[in-house]
Formats: structure tokens, sequence, C-alpha cells
């Protein structure tokens, strides 16, 4: 998956809080502020949740594999431009078909092999064939040859936008193919270890525990290590948002990724704290049962949600949406017939299925992922304007695991009515949006409405392609696609996510992307000292 | 050695039984504290419509607009991360942990004083039966074991309910087993046998009533532990859910914004502690005043 950015339990969490008061941890990298030479990166859930198969992870691995693998290509979002990195340069023929792209020179794996054209294409053919996490961004690659050592040229099927899909901060990574010899390379990875190309490599894995993974430079680095860098990176897992604070206020945590909004104003104006709120291309999305909801439900229930609330009470952690693209993306639009809160108006629509004030009550189930405050304040809120239209919201907060297993369970019985989950995309498009949450699946996956529509599947299958071809066309096919979905109703976009990080001043270089989101390129942070 | 009789003693023996009540309740002014408190407690669950100033915000009433406002004179206790009035919240749990508490002991005295009884008056292998089972649970830190069934259990106050006497009733058991042992040795118990009156009536007539005065103060005692084991699990998710007004549901809930917005749980929890407290002093005080060493009573 992904869509997770928090996620312990509860009871976790106060155990953990109470631990951390009852002593302090012996771990060495609670004394890194004496070297200057750790980064100590706060986060809300654990990191390594998915394997450490950079073809296939698909979750939060996404904050320290960006360390440790490459792209051929990295997006760009301040100048919306698509940057060297593995690549130094690359061009497509006139008709979308075929892209070359040139390596980088001297380029080394972590394993002390080098980087060619060919063992680039082995990665991406790996990964291709694999199929799992976002290995669709290479669907459209037929065949890769290797015309040099730092040559490669896709031959597509379909024109796509190949040095965009390249970016793709899941599955897109270039890795050792051969790093396990001749065994398993899943296993070997999984033992873990790591085959990238990147700056920093695996020191360590503490699996469940709070300093979780630890980073150190790759001295082979193609960048080289002159000047400022952190020679470490620390990932630290503190679910409790006021003991995150705490860390960063006493220097024990250099960045703290998730904090509630109070707390994140708290440290406005702090000495030796900088804070951060950005837009991003994450989105809260209600994903509504269409096997069990009718038409006029659904469209009921995106009528009596609250969203000018729900943002309100978030205090500037989201921003009202429109469409299910956020802004900065193509195929972003703020025209578009979006849903707003009109009581009356879901009223009558729940009164034409039988159901509203004064008729039978709609009894709806609701899973969320456990440990998000902001996902709970959405919760009571969702609650509460779905009580005024006689609908009962039975809540059940899960570890993502577990709410995920229920909603693709094979029992249809055991799925939700209304699936709360985070989404972001896998590159700076909103493909994602539609080919993983609303194309038909056979069997669930991540369309956990389990919505299907042949009209909408098939304009999603020609998008990109269009996209590639003739840019105009194909944002507005993208809104063609978002006004259909709007009138269907199988999810609403409850909020867009403002990204609100607290840091310390010991550093400058971070710049956020979100389209790699939550990153931080460690590499490029220059430790100050102070 | 012969303790020579005290003279409050004596005097106390002398005394109406009325009197000897109130030289006994001045005696322990705590006790007076606790059972105020207490009372104060039961009215306020009881009247908490007509007292809280925004009732609906006990239920699904939020107010997106007004999140996080501190104390002012039209919200006294302040407002939530939804808006909702905190003052209206705490009065309404009032009639959450206290009930629960109340559930709670009911069920375990329903199920612990027929084992106790039974296990102390049959003796031999349904006391050996009873006993070991009891053993079990408990082998168990009570907490663990409460939090381990209502981890499996649906998240509700049904299921803290019932996680919480399943790990209450074996103390019940093990105290009234001790009581009826000893009174079943009693020669009129004995007696009663020898005449051929049917055990349950022995039991009922003679076993059960004086075997229940410890109980009495052990449930009295209980009411504050309950009350603080069904915050704690709801404070970790597994008890009432939102928007159950719950003392130790608000403080979970609140957790994440008491550096910054101190009144979120500042006011639920004082809650719990002044019932707790208040609970434990009645209990202190009712075994004192019926301890027979210690009581004025006659």
């Amino acid at each position: 998956m992904k869509p997770h950015r928090a996620g312990l339990l509860a009871s976790g969490s106060a155990l953990l809080v109470l631990l951390a008061a009852c002593g302090g941890s012996s771990h060495p990298a609670s004394q890194k502020q004496s070297g200057n030479q750790v980064f100590t990166y706060d986060t809300s859930a654990p990191v390594m949740v998915d394997g450490w198969d950079p073809a296939t992870e698909y979750s939060d691995g996404i904050l320290a594999m960006s360390n440790m693998y490459e792209t051929l290509t990295r997006y760009d979002a301040a100048t919306h431009t698509i940057k060297p990195q593995l690549a130094t340069s690359w061009s497509s023929s006139a008709n979308g078909l075929s892209w070359t792209f040139h390596l980088r020179h001297g380029v080394h794996f972590h394993t002390g092999r080098l980087m060619t054209a060919q063992a680039a294409a082995a990665a991406i053919l790996r990964t291709q064939k694999m199929g799992g996490g976002a290995g669709y961004v290479w669907d459209a690659v037929k065949t890769i040859s290797a015309p040099s050592p730092d040559t490669m040229v896709f031959h597509l099927k379909y024109a796509s936008p190949l040095d965009l899909e390249a970016s793709a901060s899941y599955s897109a990574y270039i890795y050792d193919t051969q790093a396990a010899g001749g065994g398993s390379l899943t296993k070997w990875l999984n033992t873990p270890h790591d085959a990238g190309t990147g700056p920093y490599t695996l020191q360590t894995w503490n699996k469940g525990q709070e300093f979780e993974v630890i980073l150190k430079a790759f001295p082979g680095y193609w960048g080289g290590w002159s000047g400022a860098h952190y020679k470490k990176v620390v990932y630290r897992v503190v679910p409790q948002d006021t003991t995150a604070a705490q860390l960063l206020r006493s220097g024990q945590v250099d960045f703290v990724e998730q904090i509630s909004p109070a707390l994140w104003k708290s440290f406005q104006g702090q000495a030796g704290i900088h804070t951060m709120s950005v837009p991003s291309f994450q989105n809260l999305l209600s994903q509504l049962n269409a096997r069990t909801l009718t038409l006029p439900v659904r469209q009921a229930i995106s009528y009596g949600i609250n969203y000018p609330g729900i943002v309100a009470a978030l205090q500037g952690a989201a921003v009202t949406p429109s469409g299910l693209v956020p802004a900065g993306l193509p195929g972003h639009f703020t025209n578009l017939p979006n849903y707003h809160y009109d009581p009356a108006k879901a009223d009558q629509l729940l009164h034409q299925a039988g159901y509203g004030p004064g008729k039978k009550t709609l009894n709806l189930t609701l899973t969320y992922t456990q440990g998000d405050s902001n996902e709970q304040v959405v919760v009571t809120l969702l609650k509460s304007s779905l009580a005024k239209l006689n609908i009962n919201l039975s809540t059940q907060s899960l570890a993502w695991p577990t709410q995920w297993a229920k909603a693709k369970s094979a029992s249809a019985s055991s799925h939700q009515s209304i699936f709360l989950e985070y989404w972001w995309p896998d590159y700076a498009d909103p493909y994602t949006w539609f080919t993983n949450l609303l194309q038909t699946e056979k069997s669930p996956y991540f369309n956990l409405s389990y919505y299907s529509s042949s009209a909408l599947d098939k304009q999603i299958n020609q998008v990109e392609s269009l996209l590639a071809t003739n840019r105009p066309a194909g944002v507005q096919l993208y809104r063609t696609m978002q006004a259909e979905v709007l009138q269907q109703a199988p999810l609403d976009v409850l909020y867009n996510v403002n990204y609100q990080y607290a840091m310390r001043t010991s550093f400058t270089g971070f710049q956020p992307d979100p389209a790699y989101a939550n990153v931080v390129f460690a590499y490029n942070l220059r430790p100050t000292g102070s | 050695m012969i303790e020579a009789p005290s003279p409050a003693a004596e005097t106390a023996l002398a005394l109406p039984r009325g009197q000897a009540l109130w030289h006994g309740l001045r005696a322990n002014p705590l006790l007076v504290a606790g059972g105020l408190t207490a009372v104060l407690i039961i009215v306020v669950a009881l009247f908490a419509p007509l007292l809280a100033p925004f009732p609906g915000d006990a239920g699904t009433a939020t107010h997106p607009f007004l999140v996080l406002r501190p104390p002012s004179t039209r919200h006294l206790f302040g407002t939530d991360q939804v808006g909702r009035d905190v003052l209206s919240r705490v009065l309404y749990g009032a009639r959450i942990s206290p009930l629960v508490a109340v559930i709670v002991l009911l069920i375990a005295c329903v199920v612990g004083i027929p084992l106790g009884i039974a296990a102390g008056y049959f003796g031999g292998w349904v006391d050996e039966v009873i006993m070991r089972v009891t053993d079990i649970f408990l082998a168990f830190p009570s907490l663990l074991l409460a939090l381990a069934l209502a981890a499996v259990l649906p998240a509700s106050l049904t299921s803290l309910t019932i996680a919480i006497a399943a790990t209450w009733w074996p103390w019940y058991t093990r105290l009234i087993r001790g009581q009826a042992a000893s009174v079943s040795g009693r020669a009129y118990i004995d007696s009663c046998r020898v005449l051929g009156i049917r055990p349950w009536r022995i039991i009922l007539r003679h076993v059960l009533p004086n075997s229940v005065t410890p109980l009495t103060v052990q449930v009295s005692l209980d009411v504050g532990g309950v009350i603080l084991t069904a915050s704690a699990l709801s404070f970790l998710g597994l008890g009432a859910q939102d928007p159950t007004p719950d003392w130790g549901l608000m403080v979970a809930e609140g957790q994440n914004y008491f550096t910054t917005d101190w009144w979120v749980v500042t006011f639920p929890g004082i809650a719990i502690l002044v019932t707790a407290f208040a609970f434990n002093l009645l209990g202190d005080g009712l075994r004192d005043l019926l301890d027979p060493k210690r009581s004025l009573l006659p």
C-alpha cells in the first residue's frame, strides 16, 4: 500500500510514553547530538512495514529507501520540472514510443558493482515482472536495449511520459539485481540488505523498536562527501505527538514528520526550531462501498459531510479540495462540480432511498487507521454530521494492515461501508487516483469502494497515453473522469493535506517536495553545528 | 495479654444504634467527605441533563468552528478538539464510569459469592475445583487480563464491563470462601446439619449472612479501583467509543493536546481522580465503621 502515515495501537503509544518516562534510552543514537553527524527523523509509525525489496515496497519505507536508492530522474515540484538523477539526459521520439536515457558515469551500487545500462535495465525489468508496489509505472515498457554501457533505450507499447514515470517514489529504483549472486534476491534484500546507489546504505534495522532504521554514509557515493553532510540517518518511531514534540524541543530529534496542528503551532517563533507548512499531493479519502450503498445514498453521504468544518477543525493541516487531484498536478481544476455541505439535499436523497430523519435509520460502518489524531477528529465530525441525517456510523480504528486486510477480504460481508485512508501519487501525476482506486478489480486491492464502471475503465486506459502525446486533451480527459467520479460518488475527498513540519535549525537545505511524500533527502542537508 | 476495653468502646457499647452511628461518623470525617462526594457524583449523574450547559455535546453534536477554546464564561471547562463543551461532557461522564463500576461489582458478586460459598461450605472436590479455577484467573495481573480480554472483544462499554468483571470475581470468590469455610465449621452450623436442615437453607439462612460483611467493605473499596481500571482501558482505546462522554476516553483523545490545550484532559482527569478518591474514602470509612474490633456500632 501506501495510504498510511500513522498507525500504531494507541496502547502501544501509551506504553511507549510510559517507557520513555521511566528511563532514557541507552541507544547510541540518542547520544548523537555531540557529534552532529547524525540526522534523526521522527516518524509516528514504523518505516519498514512492507519489506525491503525496492521493486515492491509500497508504504512508509519510502522515507528510508529514498536515501538508499536512486531513480533515473527526479521530479522537482518547485519548478515542475524533471531533473537528472542517475540519468544525466534523455530524449524521446516524436511519437513518444521510444525514449533514450544517458546514464551517469562511475556510479557504483552499494554491492560494489558498477551501474551500467544493462544493470539498470535488469532492475527495471525485474520490477516490471514482479508487478508489485507501483510496478505499473513501467507498464508501457515493451523492451529495453543497452547500445552502450551508459545508454538505455526504452521501446514502449504505447506513448507514455517515461521521464516522469522514471522519477516515481516507488518501484522506480535502480538496484543491483546480481546482489544475491545465484540466490533469491528478494530473500537477500529482506534479510535485510540494500543494493542501491544512493548516498546512504543500511547499517541496522531494529524491527519493532524505537530506533528502527539506521543508515550510514556510503563512502563510494558518486556525489562525494566533501563539505558538510550527515554521516548517519536515524528513523526514530515515536507514535505520541507530545513525546515527539518534547524530543524535538530537547534536540533529540532533528525533524518531526507529523504532529498535531496545535503542537505544530506551539513551535512557531520558538528559538532553535523552524516550522514549515507546505501544500502536498496527499488527500484523505472516504471510499464508499458502491456494492452496498446505492447511488442516492452515496450522494447523500457526500452532501452530508461538513467539509468546511473538517478543514476548520484541523487548523491549517487541511485544505478544501476540488476533485480528486490536488493542486500542482495536471488535472487539477478549481471549478469541478464538487460536493458541498448541504444537509437539505442529503436529506432529500436519503428520503428517495427510504432513509433519513423520520424514516428508517441507516446503519453504516467505517474503518480508519489507528494512531492518527487528525483522522480521529475527522471521524468524530463525520459521525456528528451524518447523525443529523439519521445515519448511525459505527466506527472502528484498526492498525493499517488489519484495516486493509478486512477491506480486501474475499468475504464481502466483512467489508466496511466507508474506508478512510490517505492517498498520494507515486509520481507527479494524477493517474494513481484513478487506476488504483477506481479501476475495476476482480479481487479488491486498493479499489476499496468496489466501484466498477466500464466507461471509466476505458478512459483510465487511455489517459496517460493521451497525456504523453496531446497534453491538453489528456488534462481535459482527467477533468471528464473527475466529473463522472463526482457524480457517481464512489469516494469523497475530505481534504487535501498540508504538511506541517517542525525541525531543528541545526541544519539547512531541506526542500520539501510533495512528489516524495514526507521524504527528507538527507544528503542535501547541511549540518550547521548550531 | 488481655486488653482492657477502652472507655470509648464501653460508652459506645452502651449507646443505642443511631447514636453510635452518629458517633462513628463524627469520629471519621473522611468517611463523611467521601460519602458526600459520592452522593454529589450520583446527583450530578442523575441531573446531568439539567446541569450541563450544552447537553447535546455529550452526544453526537460537534462544533468544528469552536475547537480548543480555553475556559471562558461560556465554556467554563473550555472546548475539545471538535468544539464540544468539556464541562457538559464531564458532567455526563458521571453517568458512565460509576455505572460501569456498579455493574462490574454486581457481576463480580453474582458470580463470586455463590462460588465462594459453595467452595467454603462443601469443601472437598467442590472446593478444589472452584479454587483452582480461581487460582488460574488470579495468576494473571488483573489489569493485564482485562486488557487482553478487552482487546479481543469489540471496543465498547459492554465489552469493557465484561472484561473487568471477568477479572474481578475471583477475588470475591476467594474472600467469601474463607469466610464461609470459617462459618461452616462453627458448632451452630453442625447443629443445623444434625437436625437435618437442607444445605441450601443452611447456606441462605446462616452461612451467607455471616460471610458477606467483609465483602460489603471490599465492594465499597473496589468502586474506585474499577473506575480507574475502566478509565485505563478506555484510555487505551479498548472501552467506550466516541462520542460517549467517558472520562478515560476523553483523556485518551485529549492526550495530544495536553501541552498546548491543557483543559481538554485536565478536567476529565480531575473527575476520575475525585471519583476514585471519594469512593476509596467511603470504602475506608465503611471498613472502620463495620470492623467489629474498631467500630463504635453495637
